[in-house]
């Protein structure tokens, strides 16, 4: 059996073991060990097993993740996401589906905090999700626009995703940054754009509220000042030189917890319980990359992408239509990989392409983070579908799958755009930086 | 036989070219192809530095390289060779170590070792700061990779701080960090170029120290004939080879800084040079003995 | 023994907030806590696989629920015993290699690099819950194929 047959029969088990139900982190597992000690030996594979575990775990990176869903288990048990969400619905909640907008803001705000489309989710699905369900928002919608609205994490900066882009094609960090900001905007506006024409065709999706007086709009706004507060101390900090954007995830989490013990709103009892909260769904999600990890080597080993860049070399498109194939392959591996394992894997086949037709470097990444995040709630394997998962376990996959379509056509959309018009990615690397 | 070599940067980093192909190149040739290489870039078959020693003695991969910085109590002697002035000017660091190989083999259990090589010595990457005495550094926050670079900035009066080195291009931007004691290759190797202004050269701050190991059971699976191609094309030339491409690497960073407007470079003489020697002195003598390393001190030195 | 293990979780997730702060603001005044890094890490690797036990019971393990209503009440029932087995199996050999990669970094003397705390003692720390969540697996792939009994149902979340 060739390596290649071999990464084939890998990716279609995976694909059956997640529609029999087996639990993703496991299903990622299995094909993940059995394809590498298929080809390279069980030596390797419980090595590799050890050995991805202990290095993920012990990330300094990813140590973001528990701080920032602790940081959302205690705003929403101190009851500081109620107060923020009370003053957007007294500002906007008269407009159908005001909330679920003013989540996709909250979203593209937590984006410029946050380089992760994974912590940005999880947290903000944390503030938000019980929020809408309190105002009677569909779920469908609610779940999709975290989903969704998370993954501007990676689009605006900073962002894990650019960095390793930059890394992996010698590209600047500033530039794609930079690159990154208009681009963002835009998707986020075509989100609001979608979610205010879902509302007003489908009112129930996001039922308007009644309309509020200035007295009581400024008493609510005045309600969600501490949390507020935090928002502005951790991005101001880390814009300020005071810690790094890991460290900023403590802080933040940090300063609620002050806030509060010093409101006497948090019980011990009630920071215990959220710590438990925290871990286990840190579990959850760290399961699931490290198993996300054993794909990688395994495809790696089955030299499956050499395969698809010598295919795609042979089919001689000229420099727009190969542009458009590599991202329809982008999108289609984005089914069912880790994003980043995918970076790893195609883009030293891909980028001397890129180069070699003349495309912009920093375009093209900006285009391949727009398709990572397209990735990440997309069937079967959608990392973001599963986080919000992971913050509703009462809401079922496939609503979540549903409510996130309309978000994912208004990312073809956003795409489509920039293509057409690279400008908007390259003005201001163009002109902020000589 | 195709060996498999793990790599976690990019495939266009020093280390290709450098170790991975010219040991395939070399292989190749010697055994009429009937052993080569094969390069597994940007952590494809496990990420980060960190594991990589323990991945190759367990099989992950045939061939690895990394940084004894990253688990520096296993390397406690081969670490000396990091340390400020212990490689003779004119002596490279891999010379360095195939000398003192009798002292430091030990630090290498389970594997054969491929080739063993130091950077470029390390300068000053700063931002906003100028550094032209230890006095100008006095309070500022140094990014330092493990304890004997973080007893070195102190000496120097410095704070140190640990950070992952993908997260100090932010770290130095925004400030939090004024600046980072590393090799020049890492201007472009972490686009630091980018966001540092200010750069001194000359300091003994000493260097980075970095391995190629072969997995013993996969030496010990290559035929007879293979293995003398394979002792005969790695060891000291091949660490040689790597250092020089290296060196390459860090001065071709530093010209394309000096071009730029923006920075300041500070070329110390070696009078302002010998104020930094004598802060840090004391660092190197402690550590040493701390690790019983006189001998490998010696053999390196000689 | 679950609940304990997840409190440990909780009790390194605490630790990580207080290090970080003390490292932050004692930074800010020339003083940073040394080996940070070291104690946030290897607490994170706590954190991460202390909760795993408590993570299965209540249902934390994400599935595409997708097909289920879809496939017969007695495919289900074999799909569910066979998933817990299958965990089991995971974690089971997860501990395993592990425990292997512990001997080597004993071999080795792996350990952080500021404050030296040795490696095996977190990866034996590991091994120890993995081993839990493992027995946690098994009992319920028992339980499900003897009683019907499903744990993940009982325990509010
Ligand atoms: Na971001
Ligand atoms: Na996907």
């Amino acid at each position: 059996m060739s390596a290649s047959v071999a990464g084939l029969l890998g990716i279609v088990a995976l694909f059956a073991l997640l529609i029999l139900r087996v639990p993703v982190a496991f299903a990622m597992f299995v094909v993940g060990f059995l394809g590498i000690w298929a080809l390279n030996g069980l030596n390797a594979a419980t090595s590799l097993l050890a050995s991805e575990a202990f290095t993920l775990a012990s990330s300094p990176e990813l140590v973001v993740i528990p701080l920032f869903i602790l940081m959302g288990n205690v705003a929403s048990h101190t009851g500081m996401s109620r107060q923020l969400f009370d003053a957007a619905y007294a500002v906007i909640g008269s407009i159908r589906g005001g909330l679920a907008s003013a989540t996709v803001i909250g979203c593209g705000g937590f984006a410029a905090l946050s380089g992760s489309s994974v912590a940005s989710a999880l947290t903000m699905g944390k503030v938000a999700l019980a929020e809408m369900e309190r105002f009677k928002y569909d779920d469908r919608l609610s779940t999709g626009v975290v989903a969704a609205g998370g993954t501007l994490g990676i689009l605006i900066p900073p962002s894990t995703g650019f960095v390793i882009y930059a890394i992996l094609t010698e590209q600047s960090i500033g530039r794609l940054f930079l690159a990154g900001v208009l681009p963002g905007i835009l998707l986020l506006s075509l989100f609001v754009l979608a979610v205010s024409v879902l509302c007003m065709l489908r009112p129930d999706f996001g039922p308007a509220g009644p309309s509020t007086t200035f007295g009581e709009k400024l008493r609510a706004l005045s309600g969600a000042g501490p949390i507020v507060g935090v928002i502005f101390l951790t991005i101001g900090g880390m814009y300020g030189g005071l810690f790094s954007p890991v460290e900023a995830a403590a802080v933040g989490a940090g300063a609620v917890i002050v806030i509060g013990a010093v409101t006497r709103k948090l019980k011990l009892s009630m920071l215990w319980s959220a710590a438990k909260d925290s871990v286990v769904t840190t579990a959850t999600v760290m399961l699931i990359l490290i198993a996300a990890h054993m794909i990688n080597p395994f495809l790696a080993l089955s030299h499956m992408t050499e395969l698809v860049g010598e295919f795609f070399v042979s089919l001689e498109l000229g420099a727009t239509g190969s542009l458009l194939v590599i991202l329809a392959i982008y999108i289609v591996l984005g089914c069912f990989l880790e994003g980043f394992a995918m970076l790893v894997l195609t883009l030293p086949i891909f980028f001397p392409i890129v180069l070699e037709l003349g495309i912009d470097p920093i375009w093209f990444g900006v285009l391949v983070v727009l398709a990572l995040e397209m990735g990440l709630i997309s069937p079967p394997v959608g990392l973001n579908v599963f986080i919000v998962k992971s913050v509703a376990p009462g809401v079922s996959l496939g609503r979540i799958f549903t409510g996130v379509i309309l978000f994912w056509v208004m990312m073809l959309v956003t795409l489509a755009i920039l293509v057409a018009f690279p400008q908007i990615s390259l003005f201001l690397p163009n002109t902020m930086i000589n | 036989q195709e060996l498999k070599f793990a790599n976690f940067t990019p495939p266009f980093h020093t280390v290709n070219a450098s170790v991975i192909e010219k040991l395939n190149a070399d292989l190749s040739a010697a055994t009429g192809g009937s052993l080569t290489v094969r390069g597994y870039h940007g952590g494809e078959l496990g990420a980060g530095p960190v594991e990589q020693y323990v991945r190759a003695v367990q099989g992950v991969a045939d061939i690895t390289w990394g940084l004894p910085g990253y688990t520096s109590q296993q390397f406690q002697k081969t670490m000396i060779v990091e340390l400020p002035g212990v490689v003779p000017e004119g002596k490279s660091g891999a010379d360095a170590l195939c000398d003192a190989m009798d002292e430091i083999s030990g630090e290498f259990p389970g594997t054969v070792p491929v080739a063993l090589w130091t950077s470029e010595p390390n300068i000053m990457i700063m931002k906003d700061k100028v550094v032209r005495t230890p006095e100008d550094l006095a309070g500022l926050k140094i990014r330092v990779a493990g304890a004997t670079a973080g007893k070195v900035a102190e000496a120097l009066g410095a704070t140190p701080v640990q950070m992952p080195i993908n997260q100090v291009y932010n770290a130095l931007q925004t400030g939090l960090i004024d600046g980072v004691f590393t090799g020049s290759s890492t201007l472009n190797d972490f686009k630091l170029d980018e966001v540092a202004d200010a750069f001194t050269i000359g300091a003994p701050l000493g260097r980075l120290a970095f391995f190629a190991v072969m997995g013993q059971n996969a030496y010990n699976g290559l035929s007879d004939d293979a293995k003398a191609a394979f002792d005969a094309n790695s060891g000291c030339a091949l660490g040689n080879n790597a250092e020089t491409a290296w060196n390459a690497t860090g001065e071709e960073g530093v010209a394309r800084a000096r071009q730029d407007g923006k920075n300041t470079f500070v070329d110390l003489t070696p009078e302002q040079a010998q104020a930094f020697a004598d802060a840090v002195s004391g660092v190197v003598a402690e550590y040493v003995a701390s690790v019983g390393g006189e001998a490998a001190l010696a053999a390196m030195q000689e | 023994m679950i609940g304990l293990s997840a409190a440990i979780g909780s009790t390194a997730l605490i630790l990580i907030v207080v290090v970080i702060l003390v490292d932050v603001v004692g930074r800010a005044f020339g003083n940073p806590l040394y080996g940070g890094q070291d104690i946030t890490t290897m607490a994170a690797v706590i954190l991460v696989f202390a909760p795993m036990a408590l993570c299965d019971r209540m249902g934390g393990h994400i599935s595409v629920d997708l097909f289920e209503r879809y496939f017969p009440d007695g495919m289900n029932r074999a799909i569910d015993i066979s998933v817990a087995a299958i965990g089991a199996v995971i974690f089971a050999t997860l501990a395993w290699a592990t425990w292997a990669s512990a001997k080597l970094s004993v071999m080795l003397n792996l350990s952080t690099n500021l404050l030296y705390l040795p490696k095996a003692y977190f990866q034996w720390a590991t091994i120890a819950f993995m081993l839990l969540a493992a027995l946690g697996l098994a009992l319920r792939a028992v339980e499900l194929a003897t009683t019907g009994r499903d744990v993940r149902t009982e325990i509010k979340r």
